[in-house]
């Protein structure tokens, strides 16, 4: 007899989160909750010079005369911003000079994780800098970079050798008052990256950082700005993992891309973070403002395979501002159980002859809902717009949603656009056909599934997208429609 | 090889096959002719193990071994392949990448390792030049866009890699002009040997001027009516289904 | 006193003139006190995200006219669809006009509102059909509610159908300075039966007019209604069209919008499918120009499993018009087998013309096709200068392929004498000379 969809039920339902484990290292953690006290001395322990201070309580006395956001097609019970703890670092010795200062039981969880760092800096070329909750511990590759010129740190980094960049180019993509999760971001963000690459360059190496959650009740406030100075070229690599959890988790973030004329940048970025259990228990809450400005001829990509978080809401957009520039958006999501995902894009055009196109595949299983918002708006002077934007949901299962929320606003005459949208499940004819080829039922579904998201993996760097077929497979594991 | 013994099978409580035996023998070849709604493609479906169809009496014996507990895709790892009357489309799926998969997941039930990649182009590029198979077919989306002869021919393409024990071609003419049944007979005599066996089923007697049986079977009403050598298939053609559906069963 | 106090206010005038021991009142009092609370939408509200009332609402309307107007049927013939016979439901400032009208009780009830909301022979259908597909919910719907007493009432009785089609018109004559008129009207076709409606508005001045209007169609098992909405209305005319569709087994409802005319239209048209293998149909045509403004929203909710809907949305926006679509189609989670399809393309033809469009899916079902598409774009420039090299000026040849692109929608209008009008109705927006006959 076949694997019936009941018994692949009950596998799926006992398949604990794969990388749920904890590390414990004692943390040098603020107490909870939120006000001026709390910021300036969340700035004074990262010795941040003034007008960093003031950004930050300008932002926070913002945020408290904002609400919480409720347009979008997410459930949930809001979190309480005074319980929780706005600063918490890993108590060893603030920085290493080498992997062999780091503490081995941080080691052994990446390495549980298969983020082994050195394999990784040797095999796959790859600088990582790893934020274990929420300071910086290693920093690799560094002296590669710096020989081109290019800056490759954490942001708190930036901010003491840098601030000349950072202060001409943070906030200017996202402002600090921009939503209700930017602005708190902006007040309380702990680190995060900072990239700059210098004109003309190609970055020779994919940049990558893994975030990681791993103290009870702190929430995440990374922060992360990357600039592709004129001509440059970078490709950005965010990978995302986090360890089971009962409490529920606050992960707020930004990221702005800045691409000057003729500039690319290429974002790509796996998310992982614990979806909660089966019955819906736990969890992380990702709230994410990641926005790029496009100057003259300048190109930016994002791509996406969002599988984990209880939550998540999170809309990568590009702001098309100088002419003949390039917004890209390719996305997997996948839920599962009682996952809700809110997600999509902005393209938003407003020099001449720019292009963007989207490409999103949602993928509904369990009892989860999965919704697709996007807005691509031409503006009255952006002639000659192009945009072509595709949304494809695939469902599992009868207890599932997949919603669709595409607004579309054209004010030139010359735009062209185009939405396409449509809805499938997995056929039984299409499993019974890889049955008699001799391909089980999970693995056909993994086929079929992975055919669905090929436009997208594909865009991903190499190492990237085997992982993230990877998890697409974990996640989906037994989710039989 | 095959024993089918007095199987009666159905779908949704209804009856469909009323007692079908038939014995196939490595080497040979089998058709199976009969009008539509005979019960042609459900003898397929059934011996391809399609969750569908219920057999309520009788059973399918494949070397020595009841079928009715074995799932589909251990049936295909056991060496028997269906040809789809109506392939399924795969979106995203190249045909390389299926047959990839298929071939090692059958490796896999066997205990062996993947196939390494330069055996698995090997024997890519010997079976798409015996198909006469362009190679840009072969990283198309598994029959998307196919043109009904463009699946029946990538059909046998999978058949040539899998190479089964026992293939089952169903309604394979259908949708197939005369160069491309050619092609298509072509393959399926080349892969012939005295190890395999082919069961034909088809509702017209062109395909067997190509494909030359050993036996031709006629089924009506769930039922093989007359069974024969490859004379009956001309002599049915001569005359019609009408001429099997008066005879009273022998 | 704004437009909201001036309604609330008047409503206890309003119950000097109806029936207020009719259960239908307690339904209007009721609405009237969701109206006061929920008071006019608002530009933050998801659904008026796009367009506003604002301009209209400062315009200090009268909510009941002074006076009864006359019209001669020759000063308003060419409204009516007169190269065939129709019944005419006929109200001249909202009050009915039996001179211009042709009512029928044989076999069929082709009447008015005010007679089905006294009389007490409907009272089993009212209690059963009035205001049960209407949102309670909506405000502009609840207004209407709430001062609802006039408008056209069609009941089919099972297995009948009415010899020929139904007119429902209204005339604003402008003898009022501002006018503010709320028609209500109830349709049934029951089991078997089979209805055409052409309904239109039209203003005869250029004074303001302010129509609200609530639609409520209920088709029974096998029922087949065709419902024809021709928007065709001066310049200073706002119209608020609320349409709501109850549909059972196997029933075919069509519903065509052609939007041409008034200053700011407003379509809500909302499809219940109420049981299984049910089609819906929604199609329009918008062509607009000057400073028009069009927003159709429509909903068609699947509730039920094997059942189908289509939408074809088209749409031409010139000059400094905006052109709205938010197309919502919900798929519950047992309407399994669910077929449901929306297309909606526009053409911008002018610099400062705005489209803005939301197609929108809500699926909770597995097993369900469905698909949305919609496109912003121009005229294809190859098929342009195809005709230009045929001797067809770029003008002519512009309008030319404007027209096939916004006619394909009138295939499926199955009244030709109607398909004829829009088809002109169209040529004359589009400013084309049509050298062959339609």
């Amino acid at each position: 007899m076949a694997y019936t969809e009941e018994e692949l039920k009950k596998e799926l339902e006992t398949k604990e989160y794969e990388y749920g484990f904890y590390t414990d290292i004692e943390s040098d953690t603020f107490p909870k909750g939120l006000n001026e006290e709390v910021i300036i001395a969340l700035s004074k322990k990262k010795e941040e010079p003034d007008w960093m201070t003031q950004w930050r309580l300008e932002a926070y006395r913002g945020w408290k005369e904002m609400i919480e956001p409720e347009w979008a097609n997410i459930h949930y019970k809001k979190p309480d911003f005074q319980d929780i703890s706005y600063y918490s670092a890993p108590n060893k010795k603030p920085k290493y000079n080498s992997l062999d200062e780091v503490d081995p039981e941080l080691l052994n969880t990446f390495k549980r994780l298969g983020i082994s760092i050195d394999e990784q800096k040797k095999l796959a070329g790859v600088a990582v800098d790893i934020v274990m909750d929420s300071v910086s511990v290693a920093t690799t590759f560094k002296k590669t970079l710096a020989e081109k010129g290019i800056i490759f740190c954490s942001i708190s980094e930036a901010i003491q050798e840098h601030p000349e960049l950072v202060k001409k180019y943070i906030g200017t993509v996202v402002p600090p008052k921009d939503n209700f999760y930017a602005a708190l971001n902006s007040a309380v963000f702990s680190d995060g990256s900072f990239c700059y690459i210098p004109k003309g360059v190609k970055c020779p190496m994919e940049l990558s950082t893994y975030f990681r959650i791993n103290q009870a009740g702190t929430g995440q406030f990374e922060r992360t700005l990357v600039i592709a100075d004129e001509g440059s070229y970078v490709s950005y690599l965010e990978g995302c993992t986090a360890p089971s959890r009962d409490e529920n988790q606050l992960h707020a973030a930004v990221v702005e891309l800045i691409a000057l004329d003729d500039a690319e940048i290429k974002y790509s970025t796996v998310q992982n973070w614990f979806p909660g259990d089966k019955e819906g228990k736990g969890g992380v809450y990702n709230f994410v403002t990641k926005r790029g400005l496009c100057e003259r001829n300048a190109k930016i990509s994002w791509t996406q395979v969002e599988t984990g978080s209880a939550i998540t809401w999170k809309y990568p957009s590009c702001i098309l501002k100088g002419d003949n520039s390039i917004g890209e958006f390719y996305s997997i999501a996948v839920t599962n159980n009682f996952q809700q995902a809110d997600t999509g894009t902005k393209m938003i055009h407003l020099g001449k002859n720019t292009r963007s196109t989207i490409i999103s595949k949602g993928i509904s299983a369990g009892k989860s809902q999965n919704s697709y918002r996007g807005l691509v708006q031409v503006n009255s002077r952006a002639e000659n717009a192009r945009n072509f934007s595709q949304c494809d949901s695939l469902l599992m299962g009868n207890e599932c949603g997949a919603h669709t929320f595409p607004y579309i606003e054209a004010k030139n005459k010359t735009a062209q656009i185009e939405h396409e949208a449509t809805t499938s499940k997995i056929g039984e004819d299409q499993i019974f056909y890889c049955n008699q080829r001799g391909i089980d039922t999970e693995k056909a579904i993994a086929l079929i599934v992975n055919g669905f998201s090929k436009e997208v993996l594909n865009k991903l760097p190499m190492e990237f997208a085997v992982e993230a077929q990877k998890l697409l497979e974990i996640s989906l594991e037994g989710s039989v429609g | 090889m095959l024993k089918i013994k007095n199987l009666h099978a159905g779908v949704e409580g209804k009856k469909i096959l009323k007692g079908v035996n038939l014995e196939v023998n490595p080497g040979e070849i089998h058709a199976i002719m009969g009008p539509n709604g005979s019960g042609k493609s459900t003898l397929a479906s059934v011996i391809a193990g399609k969750e569908d169809f219920e057999i309520s009496k009788g059973s399918v014996v494949f070397e020595g071994e009841d079928l009715e507990e074995v799932a589909p895709e251990e049936r295909a790892h056991k060496g028997i392949f269906l040809s789809f009357q109506y392939p399924v489309e795969i979106p995203g799926v190249t045909v390389t990448n299926f047959m990839k998969t298929a071939i090692n997941e059958s490796r896999k039930a066997r205990g062996l390792e993947d196939m390494p990649a330069n055996e698995m182009l090997k024997r890519i590029r010997e079976k798409s030049e015996l198909l006469d198979i362009d190679r840009k077919f072969l990283s198309r989306s598994l029959n998307e866009g196919f043109s009904g002869g463009e699946k029946k021919r990538n059909e046998i393409f999978q058949m040539a890699m899998l190479e089964p024990k026992l293939a089952i071609l169903d309604e394979t003419d259908s949708g197939l002009d005369i160069d491309a049944l050619r092609i298509v007979a072509n393959g399926v005599n080349k892969l012939r040997n005295k190890d395999n066996a082919v069961i034909v089923i088809t509702h017209y007697q062109r395909l067997l001027e190509y494909i030359i049986p050993d036996f031709v079977h006629v089924i009506h009403d769930g039922k093989i009516v007359k069974s024969g050598t490859k004379e009956l298939a001309l002599e049915l053609e001569e005359k019609g289904y009408d001429w099997i559906k008066k005879e009273p069963v022998a | 006193m704004d437009l909201k106090e001036k309604l609330v206010s008047s409503f206890m005038a309003f119950e000097n003139n109806v029936d207020v021991d009719h259960p239908v009142h307690d339904i209007r009092t009721e609405a009237i006190k969701n109206f006061e609370a929920k008071g006019f939408p608002t530009k933050k509200e998801e659904a008026w995200k796009y367009t506003s009332l604002n301009s209209v609402l400062k315009t200090d309307f009268s909510i009941f006219p002074k006076e009864e107007n006359a019209l001669e049927y020759h000063q308003v013939k060419k409204y009516f669809l007169h190269e065939i016979d129709t019944y005419k439901i006929v109200f001249i400032d909202g009050i009915y006009s039996s001179y211009l009208s042709e009512t029928t009780h044989d076999g069929v009830d082709i009447c008015l509102m005010s007679s089905a909301l006294t009389k007490p022979m409907y009272k089993p259908v009212i209690d059963v059909y009035f205001n049960k597909a209407a949102s309670n919910d909506e405000s502009l719907t609840t207004l209407n509610t709430a001062f609802s007493r006039e408008g056209a009432y069609i009941y089919i009785p099972k297995n009948k159908a009415p010899k020929k089609p139904v007119e429902i018109i209204h005339f604003a004559t402008g003898n009022e300075a501002s006018l503010m008129l709320q028609p209500r009207n109830l349709i049934i076709a029951e089991e078997n039966a089979e209805l055409q409606v052409i309904e239109r508005h039209q203003s005869l001045t250029g004074n303001p007019v302010l129509t609200n209007s609530v639609t409520e169609i209920f088709a029974a098992k096998n029922a087949i209604v065709d419902y024809y909405k021709v928007q065709n209305d001066s310049e200073q005319a706002t119209l608020i069209d609320n349409t709501y569709i109850a549909q059972k087994d196997k029933s075919v409802v069509n519903v065509h919008t052609f939007s041409f005319g008034g200053k700011l239209t407003r379509n809500n048209l909302n499809f219940y499918q109420h049981g299984e293998h049910i089609e819906s149909t929604l199609k329009g045509v918008t062509i607009l120009g000057e400073k028009q403004h069009v927003d159709h929203h429509t909903l068609v909710h699947h509730q039920q499993p094997n059942c189908e809907s289509h939408q074809d949305y088209k749409g031409i926006y010139g000059e400094k018009s905006t052109g709205v679509f938010n197309g919502k189609i919900i798929v519950d989670k047992i309407a399994q087998k669910t077929n449901a399809f929306q297309q909606n393309n526009n053409v911008l033809i002018s610099d400062q013309a705005t489209v803005n469009t939301k197609p929108q899916l809500e699926i909770f079902a597995d097993d369900v096709k469905c698909s949305h598409g919609c496109t912003i774009g121009q005229l294809d420039e190859d098929a342009l200068f195809y005709l230009q090299s045929r001797g067809i000026p770029r003008k002519e040849a512009t309008g030319l392929l404007m027209y096939a692109f916004a006619n394909n929608v009138l295939e499926s209008v199955r009244l030709p004498e109607l398909k004829k009008r829009i088809n002109k109705l169209i040529a004359t927006k589009l400013g084309v000379r049509l050298g062959f006959d339609l």
